[in-house]
């Protein structure tokens, strides 16, 4: 099998650029530690999250010095707690799942985003710096009231913070 | 007649009259497909924009649900059918077996198509109970009418049925002549269809075992993330069976248009085989961001997806040294100079390469796409509509309208009506999808969310990094009215052809290529073997994800509900509230309603 | 068609397709750069990282 000089330079090249690729994404996981959603949490109940102790009441709480976790429900059309209250300064992990349908949980202009499967839980740990609000919204269709499925993470200073209970 | 008879070649219909009728019907198919898609296309354009709002927002999904099932299901494989039988045909030189079998899975595949179409156009009639806004992924627990599901079953028996009939035509060109090479195009038409059977055991079991039964009754949950699974599991090879007609054009047809010939036989081969062993273990690239799926696997979908990329990459060389060689043979020079020495004026061929050119910026957008963890950046936003209308609504749509006006008249034995026209169809289609496709892309990188009917928030408003959501806006609705006036020309051209007059000696001959077939190993050719080892690479990668996910959720999920989409908003939300068995989330709903 | 035998003729191993070589280059750049910024500046440069 004849192949010309110059296809095996580009096969080389080709091959260079794919395992750059991926040593790249590497990279990232291992160096910058950005770490994927994956299968730690248990399945869940969907009919039953009023038993579960973490998400029958939707909230933020504290569980350790500047340790936040966050329980969210996503539901055709809003997610709770809204907003989600974090004081400046925390790292905050949050446990997201849905009482319906399959939603997505994106905290926008961020690379918070996630999808939300009912019967999974999905959880990621972010560190919030400074005090600002962001927007969140449902990035998949979840039925004909999608687009109004929205909410909101408000980091607020830490001196002012309040437990989260609206 | 007798005297253009002599100085051209007889056309495809003049030497396979019904082979030529079935092309037709399937390409008919396909383009009332691609018109009624690109008109749900336009609407919901200006509906998410802002434009130009003619219905409740509600329906937007419905006309979504359309766009995209009329779009990537029918038109794409009805072209399919068609394009791959004309190959089989032309390249075996010998009829198929039995003509009354293949309109039967013609047949199939239009009752397929129009119960589903019916079902989902059923979401706008308020007074049917029949609606499947469930969009081309139809994730469960939204549940479709079985209508929808049992369409979509027809559909795929159909197109499996459709290979099936150029596997018995390879059968009998076999034994005709034992010890030659399957030819190009049969060739790919062949490892195209091997690879869509693999695929379609993830669709088929999700629609026959789990979907279909579920929306009849006969079971009240199912496992949202195995189906999910199955989906995507036949979701990515999907995107490269509407991909291969297309590299076939280019390989077989587009280096003929440029005057020049295919530059490497074997180099073809080994590129289908390689979209036969790797298309297929990949599809949880799909699922980067979900939960359930250990990271590993997510690793590993990485791994296989960044090396299926190599193919691609080498078809790019390939066909780009075919179209030089073409334009050195009519006289180019120079290292960039031979470019002007192209056929610019023919619209099949600049509608080829533009497509070729939109492809290689759609490639870029789907490397970001297939690196894992930078998929937080672009997962569901409109970044990936934009992505995939470079991909399959340009790279494979515009192939396939360029290829009608070079193949049209081949079918009909009717010069196409205008080519200044078609030329005009071509670039305007280029244009529009750039302003369309660049301007998703921004989008999505500052959060704008695909699939959404009202991209405005009550909460928040998006910060881009330049420009305002208003001018992106602009462009895709200046870009998707393009598109659409490119699409009403390009119909034009081809129904005002078939108003023309015939004439005899329309045929055309492809050239071999360069270095032909004997240069290549003939294992290249044992299709059992290939298929060996692509089932060996599914099994590698799916099998532990999809035993975790039931082992962990059960076959039936852990008690997910069913969702129908009935339109009716307030019906489906007592549905919800009723199986959540939640009245405190009432209040949420009714925000939902008052704010609709 | 008649013109066809007045084209040149070149042979698979005669022919050097330089000028795709050059274009494949150019995409090959194309492609770094834009990796490189989309990975590093609009990636990991973006709000909040998923470190857990
Ligand atoms: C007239 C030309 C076209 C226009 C104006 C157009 C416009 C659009 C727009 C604006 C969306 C995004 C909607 C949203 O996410 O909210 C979309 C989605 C889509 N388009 Fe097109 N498009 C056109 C042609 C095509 C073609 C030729 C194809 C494929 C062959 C295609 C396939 C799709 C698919 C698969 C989706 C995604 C549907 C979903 O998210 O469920 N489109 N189109
Ligand atoms: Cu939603
Ligand atoms: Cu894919």
């Amino acid at each position: 099998m004849h192949i010309h000089n110059y296809e095996k330079i580009w096969l080389v090249l080709a091959m260079l650029l794919i395992v750059a690729f991926i040593s790249t994404v590497a990279y990232g996981a291992t160096a910058m530690g950005v770490d994927m959603i994956s299968d730690d949490e248990e399945t869940i109940n969907p009919d039953a999250l009023d038993e579960d102790q973490r998400f029958a009441e939707p909230r933020v709480e504290q569980v350790g010095e500047n340790e936040y976790e966050a329980y969210v429900v996503a539901l055709q059309f809003a997610f709770q707690p809204d907003p989600i209250e974090v004081p400046a300064g925390s790292t905050v992990t949050f446990y997201v799942t849905s009482r319906d349908v399959i939603h997505g949980f994106e905290v926008v202009g961020t690379n918070a985003n996630v999808m939300v499967v009912p019967g999974e839980v999905s959880t990621f740990t972010v560190e919030f710096n400074e005090a600002g609000e962001y927007g969140v919204l449902c990035n998949e269709y979840c039925g004909d009231g999608h687009h109004v499925m929205e909410g909101s993470v408000v980091v607020v200073p830490e001196e002012e913070y309040d437990g989260g209970d609206q | 007649m007798s005297d253009a008879l002599e100085s051209g070649a007889p056309s495809f219909l003049d030497q396979f009259p019904d082979e030529a009728k079935l092309v037709r019907a399937t390409l008919w198919s396909a383009f009332i497909a691609l018109i009624l898609g690109g008109l749900f296309g336009i609407i919901q354009t200006l509906h998410r924009t802002d434009i130009l709002r003619v219905m409740d927002s509600s329906y937007y999904y419905t006309v979504l649900t359309a766009h995209g099932v009329l779009m990537v299901v029918s038109f794409t494989i009805f072209f399919l059918v068609g394009v791959f039988t004309w190959a089989v045909v032309r390249s075996l030189d010998r009829p198929l077996v039995d003509i009354r079998y293949s309109w039967t899975w013609y047949g199939l595949m239009v009752v397929g198509t129009l119960m589903a179409v019916v079902a989902v156009l059923g979401g706008f009639v308020d007074s049917t109970e029949m609606s499947a806004d469930v969009l081309f992924t139809f994730y469960a627990p939204l549940q479709a009418h079985p209508l929808f599901y049992g369409g979509l079953a027809i559909f795929l028996i159909g197109s499996w049925l459709a290979g099936v009939d150029w596997f018995r035509a390879w059968y009998a060109w076999k034994r005709e002549h034992p010890d030659e090479r399957i030819p190009l195009q049969t060739f790919m038409a062949l490892t195209t269809m091997l690879m869509w059977y693999i695929a379609s055991i993830g669709i088929a079991i999700a629609v026959v075992v789990f979907l279909l039964p579920w929306s009849l009754g006969l079971f009240d949950e199912v496992n949202a993330l195995l189906t999910r699974t199955l989906f995507w599991f036949w979701g990515h090879p999907v995107v490269y069976f509407w991909l291969m007609p297309a590299y076939m054009l280019w390989y077989t047809v587009l280096p003929k248009l440029a005057g020049g010939r295919l530059f490497s036989d074997p180099l073809a081969r080994v590129v289908f085989v390689l979209f036969l062993l790797l298309s297929t273990p990949v599809g949880i690239h799909h699922q980067y961001v979900d939960p359930g799926i250990a990271e590993g696997f997510k690793f590993i979908a990485m791994t296989n997806t960044m090396f299926l990329l190599l193919p691609s990459l080498l078809t790019a060389f390939t066909v780009v040294a075919s179209m030089e060689y073409g334009a050195r043979r009519r006289g180019g020079t120079g290292l960039f100079g031979w470019l002007r020495a192209l056929p610019w004026a023919r619209p099949a061929f600049t509608g080829m390469a533009l497509a070729g050119l939109m492809f290689a910026a759609g490639g870029f957008s789907g490397m970001i796409n297939a690196g894992m963890n930078i998929n937080y950046l672009v997962h569901n936003t409109l970044w990936v509509p934009g992505h995939f209308h470079l991909t399959v609504g340009t790279a494979v749509a515009l192939t396939f309208m360029a290829a009608t006006y070079w193949l049209w008249p081949q079918l009909t034995n009717k010069p196409l009506f205008s080519r200044p026209i078609g030329l005009l169809q071509v670039v305007m289609w280029f244009v529009g999808m750039a302003l369309m496709s660049n301007a998703m892309h921004v989008s999505g990188l500052f959060g704008v969310p695909r699939r959404t009917a009202e991209p405005e928030y009550q909460g928040f408003d998006f910060t881009p990094a330049f420009g305002t959501m208003n001018e992106f806006d602009m462009q895709i609705a200046i870009g998707g009215t393009l598109l659409f006036i490119s699409l009403g020309l390009f119909i034009g051209n081809v129904v005002l052809t078939s108003f023309g007059t015939k004439q005899s000696s329309l045929g055309e001959d492809l050239p071999p290529a360069l270095s032909g077939p004997s240069d290549s190993p003939v294992v290249l050719d044992n299709l059992k073997l290939w298929v060996g080892i692509a089932l060996v690479l599914v099994v590698l990668a799916y099998s532990l994800p999809l035993a975790s996910i039931i082992s962990r959720g059960g076959l039936f999920g852990p008690g997910v509900g069913t969702y129908p989409m009935i339109v009716d908003t307030f019906s489906a939300l007592i549905e919800s509230v009723a199986h959540a068995g939640i009245t405190e989330t009432l209040a949420q709903f009714e925000v939902g309603v008052i704010v609709q | 068609m008649s013109t066809e035998t007045a084209k040149k003729e070149i042979d698979h191993e005669d022919f050097d397709p330089k000028g795709t070589l050059a274009l494949i280059l150019l995409y090959f750049v194309i492609l770094a750069i834009l990796w490189i910024f989309m990975y590093f500046i609009e990636f990991l440069g973006n709000d909040l990282t998923v470190i857990g």
